[in-house]
């Protein structure tokens, strides 16, 4: 019988999958230990960080962006295939949505342009 | 532009008096017009020759092609309006359909190589959404009266007041912002990624994100009228 979602998976699974991320964590905190030598840098002459910064901010944000913009696009695919007579105001929030979440991805733009 | 360059030989005086007049400081005193100002200028004349054009051929019985697609913009305004605002929608439809027409026109101008789109420079996305700010509280002004209109501030029960009005101010403030820049950056980005494409690859690839800028120029004018009627749709509001 196939595990449906409806009843919880058994314990072995569960006591499986948190070893597997116990273990990524702790993968995860030595890589980042390996930086270590940074900490033995001279102080002063400091780099210029605005650069990579908005890189990461920019990187961040489209990728949130496109997270939520995916959950608006899938519900109103599934909404327009549940009830094809709705059609028209589904389509009219789809647009509403999909403009208002890019519009926070483009004020990280604008960010990102002004801190240069 | 050879429009700004006719411009600034030739009404450079008066340009300068009035930005004096307002205190601004004047950085290239031989330049005061601007390209993006020329190309407003430009676009008002080109609407006004197109309105010009349609009142010419208006006919009930036999409408052209121009008078079809301007009653279908009418209708899709109208429409749009009234599914918002219950009573007294129509009063609120030409600043609605002006800003529509005009953002629209801003945007697609930019397409024609060797003119930039004024909504491109912060400074007219900016002046379109003052202009909205100002109209949808001179409209909840006008329908509700002074007393009224600030009550709303205050939300719906009066002991949460002193934490609901600064929330409601910033938030207001915040619908300027954003509309300013939610309309400056999609034409800024989308002619910053056209360049950025014609800089990597062949001459026609980037043609395709020109045509999303095409599509996105169409969307963010709706975008703005939308929020606009949106904005004036709660100042008018009546709890009944």
């Amino acid at each position: 019988m196939p595990n449906t979602d409806q009843e919880p998976p058994p314990r072995e699974t569960i006591i499986k999958e948190k070893k597997v991320t116990q273990k990524t964590v702790l993968l995860a905190i030595a890589f980042l230990l390996l930086a270590s030598p940074m900490f033995a840098q001279t102080p002063g002459g400091g780099t210029d960080w605005h650069l990579p910064a908005a890189y990461i901010a920019m990187g961040i944000a489209s990728g949130l962006c496109g997270l939520g913009q995916g959950k608006v696009a899938a519900s109103a695919a599934e909404a327009m295939a549940r009830n094809p007579g709705a059609q028209a105001g589904i389509r009219f929030a789809l647009i509403i949505g999909l403009v208002l979440i890019e519009s926070l991805a483009l004020y990280t733009l604008v960010i990102t342009y002004i801190a240069k | 532009m050879w429009i700004t360059g006719l411009l600034n030989s030739t009404l450079a005086g008066p340009a300068n008096a009035v930005l004096q007049a307002v205190g601004f400081k004047v950085e290239d005193a031989a330049h005061p017009w601007a390209d993006w100002l020329a190309t407003e200028i430009l676009v008002v004349v080109i609407l006004a020759a197109l309105v010009a054009l349609l009142r010419r051929s208006f006919s009930v019985d036999n409408p052209g092609t121009v008078q079809h697609t301007a009653e279908m913009i009418f209708a899709f305004v109208k429409g749009e309006t009234n599914d918002a605002i219950e009573h007294h929608g129509s009063r609120y439809v030409p600043f609605f359909g002006t800003l529509f027409i005009f953002i629209l026109f801003m945007n697609l101008i930019g397409i024609i190589p060797g003119i930039e789109a004024p909504t491109m420079n912060p400074a007219v996305p900016a002046a379109l959404a003052i202009s909205s700010f100002a109209y949808y509280n001179w409209a909840g002004l006008r329908e509700q009266g002074i007393l009224k209109y600030l009550a709303h501030f205050a939300g719906p029960v009066w002991w949460l007041a002193p934490i609901m009005i600064p929330i409601e101010i910033i938030s207001h403030l915040a619908r300027l912002l954003s509309l300013t820049i939610r309309l400056y950056a999609n034409m800024f980005a989308g002619e910053q990624v056209t360049l950025t494409f014609l800089g990597l690859t062949y001459f026609v690839i980037p043609s395709i994100f020109m045509g999303l800028h095409v599509f996105v120029s169409f969307l963010q004018a709706f975008i703005f009228m939308l929020l606009s009627i949106i904005y004036v749709s709660q100042a008018v509001a009546h709890e009944h």
